[in-house]
Parts: structure tokens; C-alpha cells; sequence
């Protein structure tokens, strides 16, 4: 770390690292309980490493408004950019060419009552209602490490800027600063680097199942109009997925013609070769797919991973000067396929936590404690509980989770050995040798490639650029692979470098290393902070850390 | 209205800007004087002596070698005691921004800045400035006695409408004496953040190369036909990553925009983010094995084939004629 530059410090009481809808939640909540209180201002603040707010979220989205009336009562008055309200919803089993509905919507993807949104747009307008509030919001900033008092939680490291590809100092170079709080509440989302690191530390995931990640990849397509009603919630299963994949596809209707389609891959396929983004491309080619496609254009691009294991996975929320909330919790319903809610209410409940405490004068995780009594008191729990199991039962294939699902309803989510045993997903990874047994396929080529037409398929590189993704190109690579030897040896032999297919932004490449053999590269300006890599690696030698502040996805409208 | 423009120069070389400022200087009309400060500007003054003017001043002082704000307010404000013109036009460098402020303030006299035309409204000039990022031009006149000082945008005014004078204008040495003492700054070396990134976007050629090079001693295979084509070398981003050229020749979404007369791609696929570098170009010609590679879909004329074979049978053809 370059010594020339002093490092600034800044005091608040309550710091909130990551502005999506759980950090925009706690940080209005709190606002909200200032007021309703009174007595000397708590001093507040967001950091967000995108641009600008919301620019980083991307979600499918179907949002269920609990949350949001607690939160905002009076939310339509005030211009909540709620898309469209779902009119109708659809249920869809596919075959290769072929389609079965549901003939009756099963009830947790019901979502009457709900509001197809854009996620960023949605995001977007809470922070200029937290802002109103006279919440410092500070974008562009990456919180790059967790600060302790020996083992106290207090506060955050910014992440420096302007240094070069090779680590070296440049003119532009300002070290980051260090945030100081009382309580530091953490919803970097899902695998957030922060809380990834403090969970490690802290051993805050002793006694929990691990965490059941899936990946979701978007286009926002523009349709003739009346092709896709606003307001359509469609889901499928089945093709091109097989039965041992787990996962789905989803097809919402915008308001003006815009339409979400989206594939969500679990992160815990057994067959090394298998490529979600070529996966999503197959599933636009089928036929229900591709008719309701053509003549459309797509215009936006993203990816995301998702935390689906559910309240088994939930790390403990509360340390010393520590709360976490949202995605970086496991905070999501995978059953509804829901998390927006869940996130801005453990917000909520988090920053009611935060408040108390520091109000009180006691910011121990004793007294921080109350967040988890408040969870279970919510609808969180009575939520996330009775479908406890439901995601693991699936690690058994499609049928069994089925078959769960259903039990699982009129059972109240119970199994005869709690919680039901899982794995997490990079470990049911198979090496090539035992998935493949009647021959090698070559590492390089896809194992079922889609034909990419760049009218309705697209290949990775070219989705890239509709992410609208930029970084700084002179700054070190923020994907840190441990030992890249392993790429080019073992992994290349055993899994046939996985990475170039699980990521959808083209970051991973084997290239020519000009000795016969390959060697990794990578594009690390592409990276659309999915966070897959991280999650999926079998090796888990990728550490995905924030480039510098300002750098990532554009989203717009997704 | 007597107008003294003032050059910029630095180690004897004049900034092409002083042309543009000269030729504002001139449509403001009245009798121009050109002054050039320094610590030896003889030569540049000489260069000045072309310009249509009354007579070239030459202010050279060993303190005035490195640039000073303090070194250059005391010369030019002396200067302007003892010349009196009624309006002062400075180029609107880096350097007049630093110095003119503190020139200006110093005179107390009125400064307008960036400006972008000039008319003349009866005796007094109107001067047009952009504002709001350019989104209004504003007229502005400077009221007050004279001196008024005026930096010209650069780009604004065309360096080649300068009016030439018939014959040589004399070059005078000014005295001008500079208290070394009343110099508060030290200049330190000038700084640069890297080697002088290539201009691609002014090359009316350009070459680039992609992935089907294989190898970076293949370049010189590029290189042979850029030179026969008088054309600046590119590259599409994995062979800047490569390091085989360096990133100021990257075209692409994280590289250099360019429009040249004739853009010839090689072995380059034609991913979306180096089109939206390149796609403005006049004449795109493009090179590659793979038929159904998206540079075809821009490309004016395509050639599907080795590369290796096609180049140097293009440069021997090049060569012949």
C-alpha cells in the first residue's frame, strides 16, 4: 500500500455498505425512526459501488408490495415505479418442441396482487426518497475491507483508486478512505465480498447448510406491441434444462412493449460442460419462445446470481457493530422465486436493530441480537420456514424436488432428517473423466452449441456490450485466481475449464499461450459482478473483489 | 482598437494555437501586434514575423525560460503598460488558464474566456463564448477602460485564415525586467502520465489488426501493408491486452472512436465493441477466413481468405504501382 497520500477517516453511526433494495430500505427506515424519535440526528450513510444508484441492479423482477407499503404507505402517490400489475400468469412444462400448461398455477407462483418491475428503476426511486431524507448516498465508491476493533466490526475501507494494471501508484492515485461506525450494516448483495469475509472471520455460518446459488441471465427485449401483454408472468421448466439441472425460465410483460426474459440456472449442475448462457439461447430458440421473439429487438443485457438455499442458509445476521441484510443474508423465497421483499424488509428490520442500539449506547451483538428476534417475528420467517428444504430437495433432480414441493405444502416444509443434507453446488461438479465416460469432448468447443443468428441468439461477447459494462482498463484485474496453474493443468484435465462456460460476460478465456498449450486470460473490464465465478469455481481458488469504484454494468430498466 | 496578441511558445516551439488566436486577433480589425515571451524566442519570433502585423515583440528574460504564473503576470503586465493596446487575445491554453486569471486581475481589467467568435458592434467587440457546456453562446461585450483580454477556444478560429502580411514584419525586442525575487513557484520537470498517446483519430488510413494475426511477429505482415498504404497501425482489443501493441492503439468501446477515409481490418471478427469504434469509417474493407464473421455486415469490400496470403500479394501490387 503506497504511503505517501494520508488516508482520511470519516465518523458515522450508522453505515450501510451496498445501495440496493435492502440498503436503500434501512437507510429510509432509519431516516424514518430519526424522525419519529427526534433528539440528535444519527448520522447515516450508503455506499454503493456502482455510478450511480441502482445502476448495478438487475433482478427478474416480480415484486410483492408488502414490504413496500410498510415501508412507503403512500407509495403510488409518490411515484413508485411499479411497472405493471400482474394480470395473468402462466405455468409452462417444455419439451424440446413442445409445451404443457400447468392447468393450475401452483400457489407460491401466484402472484396476484404483485408488480412486474425494473428492479434498477424501482431502486432508483428509493434512493431519491432515502436522499430526501438527507441520507448521504456515496456511488462510485467499492467497499474494499471490513475494519475491526480486535473483533468488532467497525466499519469499512474504501477501495483505492488509481492504481495501474500492474499495481503500481499512478498520479491519479487516492487511497481509500475508512468509514468508522457504530453499527456497519452489510447488503452487498448476494456473495458480497464484504460479507463473504467477515462471515469467514466471524465463523458466522457455524451450524448452517451451505448456500444454494443459482444464475440468472436477462435480456430486455422491445416486442411489437400486444405481443406480451403487460402484466403476463409467464414461468417454464423443463427444456433445454434436463432432469438432474435445476432451474427455469421467465417471461414478464413491461408496460410500452418492453418485455424481461430470463434464464435461472442453479449453480449446482453436475456436468462440467454444461454453459447456462448457451443454455438461455437454446431455451429463446424453442418454438413458444422464438414466436414470441421474432421481430423484437433485444436491448439490454445482465446477469446475476441469486441465493436460494433459504432460511437453513441464512449465515447469523448480528456480530459486534454487525448486521446483514438482503441477498448477502440468503434472504430469498426460491420457491416464489421472490427476494425484493424479503431484502427491503430485513432492511427495515435491521435498521430499526441499528437504531435501537445505537440509541441505547450498546452496539453489542447482544443488543444487536434483537434483529434476529425481529426476523423471526416477520414474515420473513413465516415465510422462508415452511419451504426450508425445498430448494435442497432438488439437488436430488427435477421430479424429487417436485414431489417435495408439493409435500412440502401441506407438510409445512417438514423432512424426517432437519435440515435436509445438501452440498454446496461447486462440489457436485463432476470431473469430466466420470461425467463423460464414452469420450473426452474437447475442452474449447461446446459440448451443444446453439446456432447464434445475433437477431434472436447471441453469443457472450455481444450480450457483454448490451450490459453496458466499463471499467478503468489500467487498474489490476479484480478477479484474482489464486494459482492460474491450475487452469492450465489440472482444471483444464479435469473439468475442462468451467469458467469460460459458467460465466455469462466472456471475463474467462483459454487462449493460445503460443507452446501448443492454453493459458487463462482475463477480460476483467466485462465482468457484469454476477459473482458466479467466486460461487462456482470447483478449485474456489476466484476471489472476486470490487475494481475500482465507479466500474461495472449500466442497467438500465432491468 | 490595438490589438496585442500574446504567443505561446515552449523550448522554441510555438503552439499551433498562436495562429488561431492571431487570425481572431485580425477580425477584430485595428493595428495587431504579435508579443512572444521567453527566455530565447528569437526563432519563433521570426515565425511570427509572417503574420499580417505591425511588428513582432520579442520579450525574452533567462527567468521567463520555464513558466512561471507569477514570472509570466510580471512581463506581460509590464508589457501591456507599455504597449496600451485596447484588447489583448490570448490562445486558450492549459497555460493562458493558469496565468490569465491572475494577469487579468492584476490589470484590473475584464477577462473573457473560451471565447468562440468575435463581431464587431459599432467601437466596441462583442464577443460570442459558449455556455451551460455549450448548450447556449452568449454575446458578450467587456465594459471599462482598456485593456480587455479575450483567450480564444481552440479549434474555434482557422489557423490557415491568418492573413499573411507581404513581407516580413520586424521583429523588437522588449525590456521588460523581471524581479526573479517576486517569482513565488518552482517549476518542477513538466509531467507527463504516459508516452504521447497516437492520434488515431486524425489518421486518414488505419490498419487494424485482430485475433487472426496468431502472432506477434506476424505484425510486421500488417505493418508492410500500412506502410504501402501510408496508414496507421491498430488493433482490436485482445491484441492490446496481448501487449502486442500498446493500448493507444486500441479501436473499440474501451479504445479510440476513428472515421478514417479507409479502414482495412485483418483478421478481425468484428465483435460489437470494436464496431462501434470503427463502423463511421468511409471505406471499410475487411479480411478474414471465417465467411460469416459479423465485419462483413459493415464491410465494403471483404475479403474471405488466409490473410497471410492475401496481405503481402496486396503489398507487392501497392509497391508496383
Amino acid at each position: 500500500m503506497p504511503q505517501q497520500a494520508e488516508r482520511e477517516t470519516l465518523d458515522v453511526d450508522v453505515l450501510i455498505v451496498g445501495g440496493g433494495p435492502a440498503g436503500m430500505s434501512a437507510a429510509l427506515r432509519l431516516a424514518q425512526l430519526q424522525k419519529q424519535h427526534g433528539g440528535e440526528p444519527l448520522s447515516i450513510a450508503v455506499l454503493e459501488k456502482a455510478r450511480e444508484v441502482g445502476a448495478h441492479m438487475l433482478s427478474g423482477a416480480v415484486l410483492d408490495p408488502r414490504a413496500l407499503r410498510d415501508l412507503v404507505p403512500d407509495f403510488q402517490q409518490r411515484g413508485a415505479p411499479l411497472g405493471a400489475t400482474v394480470r395473468e400468469d402462466h405455468v409452462y412444462f417444455l419439451t424440446r418442441s413442445g409445451k404443457f400448461e400447468f392447468p393450475i398455477t401452483p400457489p407460491p407462483l401466484d402472484n396476484h396482487g404483485n408488480f412486474v418491475i425494473s428492479l434498477n428503476r424501482f431502486v432508483k426511486w428509493l434512493g431519491g426518497l432515502a436522499e430526501a431524507e438527507g441520507i448521504d448516498i456515496f456511488t462510485g465508491f467499492s467497499a474494499a475491507e471490513v475494519l475491526y476493533d480486535g473483533n468488532r466490526v467497525a466499519g469499512v475501507r474504501t477501495g483505492d483508486r488509481g492504481i495501474g494494471r500492474h499495481g503500481e501508484v499512478k498520479s491519479t492515485f487516492e487511497p481509500g478512505v475508512d468509514i468508522r461506525a457504530r453499527v456497519t450494516i452489510l447488503t452487498d448483495g448476494v456473495r458480497g465480498n464484504l460479507t463473504k469475509a467477515v462471515v469467514r472471520r466471524l465463523g458466522l455460518d457455524a451450524g448452517r447448510s451451505p448456500q444454494q446459488y443459482a444464475l440468472g441471465i436477462k435480456e430486455l427485449w422491445e416486442l411489437p406491441k400486444g405481443r406480451v401483454a403487460e402484466g403476463t408472468v409467464i414461468h417454464t421448466m423443463g427444456y433445454p434444462l434436463r432432469m438432474e439441472e435445476f432451474g427455469g425460465a421467465f417471461i414478464y410483460g413491461l408496460p410500452d412493449g418492453l418485455v424481461s426474459v430470463g434464464f435461472v440456472i442453479g449453480l449446482d449442475y453436475r456436468d462440467p460442460m454444461f454453459d447456462p448462457h448457451v443454455t438461455f439461447q437454446h431455451f429463446k430458440r424453442h418454438p413458444m419462445v422464438a414466436s414470441l421473439l421474432r421481430d423484437g429487438q433485444m436491448v439490454r443485457y445482465g446477469a446475476k446470481a441469486l441465493p436460494e438455499g433459504g432460511w437453513y442458509t441464512v449465515p447469523r445476521v448480528f456480530a459486534d457493530g454487525l448486521l446483514i441484510a438482503g441477498d448477502a443474508g440468503g434472504f430469498v423465497n426460491s420457491m416464489r422465486l421472490k427476494g425484493i421483499h424479503l431484502a427491503m424488509r430485513t432492511g427495515m428490520l435491521a435498521a430499526e436493530s441499528a437504531f435501537e442500539a445505537v440509541r441505547a449506547g450498546d452496539v453489542s451483538a447482544a443488543s444487536l441480537q434483537s434483529y434476529e428476534r425481529r426476523i423471526a417475528g416477520s414474515d420473513v420467517k413465516t415465510e422462508l420456514y415452511p419451504v426450508r428444504n425445498v430448494h435442497q430437495s432438488f439437488n436430488h433432480g427435477l421430479l424429487a424436488g417436485l414431489a417435495y414441493s408439493g409435500f412440502s405444502l401441506v407438510s409445512g416444509g417438514w423432512w424426517v432428517r432437519e435440515p435436509m443434507l445438501s452440498h454446496a453446488g461447486f462440489e457436485r461438479v463432476q470431473k469430466i473423466a466420470e461425467y463423460y465416460r464414452d469420450g473426452r469432448p474437447d475442452p474449447d468447443a461446446t459440448v451443444n452449441p446453439a446456432k447464434i443468428d445475433r437477431q434472436l441468439t447471441f453469443d457472450r461477447l455481444t450480450n457483454v456490450h448490451y450490459a453496458g459494462t466499463r471499467h478503468a482498463e489500467d487498474q489490476p484485474s479484480h478477479l484474482i485466481v489464486h494459482d492460474t496453474d491450475i487452469c492450465r493443468t489440472r482444471c483444464r484435465e479435469e473439468y475442462g475449464n468451467p469458467c469460460i462456460r459458467f460465466c455469462p460476460a466472456n471475463v474467462y478465456e483459454m487462449v493460445d499461450a503460443g507452446d501448443g498449450t492454453r493459458k487463462l486470460q482475463i477480460n476483467a473490464s466485462n465482468c457484469v459482478h454476477c459473482k458466479t465465478c467466486d460461487i462456482m469455481d470447483p478449485y474456489q481458488i476466484i476471489d472476486w473483489v470490487p475494481p475500482e469504484g465507479g466500474g461495472g454494468p449500466q442497467y438500465e430498466g432491468m | 482598437m490595438s490589438v496585442l496578441v500574446i504567443a505561446e511558445q515552449r523550448d522554441g516551439k510555438l503552439n499551433r494555437a498562436t495562429w488561431e488566436t492571431i487570425a481572431a486577433a485580425q477580425q477584430a480589425g485595428g493595428p495587431l501586434r504579435v508579443a512572444v515571451i521567453g527566455a530565447a524566442v528569437e526563432a519563433v519570433a521570426g515565425e511570427l514575423a509572417a503574420a499580417e502585423c505591425e511588428r513582432v515583440i520579442a520579450v525574452e528574460d533567462q527567468a521567463l525560460g520555464e513558466y512561471t504564473a507569477d514570472g509570466f503576470v510580471l512581463a506581460l503586465s509590464a508589457l501591456i503598460e507599455q504597449e496600451q493596446p485596447a484588447l489583448v487575445f490570448l490562445p486558450h491554453t492549459y497555460q493562458t488558464r493558469d496565468f490569465a486569471p491572475a494577469l487579468a486581475a492584476r490589470l484590473g481589467r475584464p477577462l473573457i474566456t473560451d471565447v468562440t467568435g468575435v463581431k464587431k458592434d459599432g467601437d466596441r467587440l462583442v464577443c460570442v463564448r459558449p455556455m451551460f457546456q455549450g448548450k447556449l453562446n452568449a454575446d458578450v461585450a467587456a465594459g471599462g477602460p482598456p485593456p480587455h483580454l479575450v483567450t480564444c477556444q481552440i479549434g474555434a478560429f482557422r489557423a490557415d485564415s491568418a492573413a499573411r502580411g507581404a513581407a516580413a514584419a520586424p521583429v523588437v525586442k522588449a525590456a521588460v525586467a523581471v524581479d526573479v525575487s517576486r517569482i513565488r513557484q518552482k517549476p518542477e520537470a513538466p509531467f507527463k502520465e504516459a508516452k504521447q498517446a497516437v492520434d488515431l483519430s486524425q489518421a486518414s488510413r488505419i490498419v487494424a489488426v485482430g485475433r487472426g494475426i496468431k502472432a506477434q511477429e506476424n505484425l510486421k505482415v500488417a505493418e508492410q501493408l500500412a506502410q504501402a498504404l501510408g496508414a496507421e497501425l491498430a488493433a482490436s482489443r485482445p491484441i492490446c491486452d496481448a501487449g502486442w501493441l500498446p493500448m493507444d492503439r486500441q479501436i473499440g468501446s474501451s479504445g479510440q472512436t476513428v472515421a478514417p477515409k479507409l479502414y482495412v481490418a485483418l483478421g478481425i471478427s468484428g465483435a460489437i465493441q470494436h464496431l462501434v469504434g470503427m463502423k463511421g469509417s468511409r471505406t471499410i474493407v475487411a479480411i478474414n477466413k471465417d465467411a460469416d464473421a459479423p465485419i462483413f455486415e459493415v464491410a465494403d469490400y471483404g475479403i474471405v481468405g488466409d490473410l497471410f496470403e492475401v496481405i503481402p500479394a496486396i503489398v507487392a501490387e501497392l509497391n508496383r504501382s
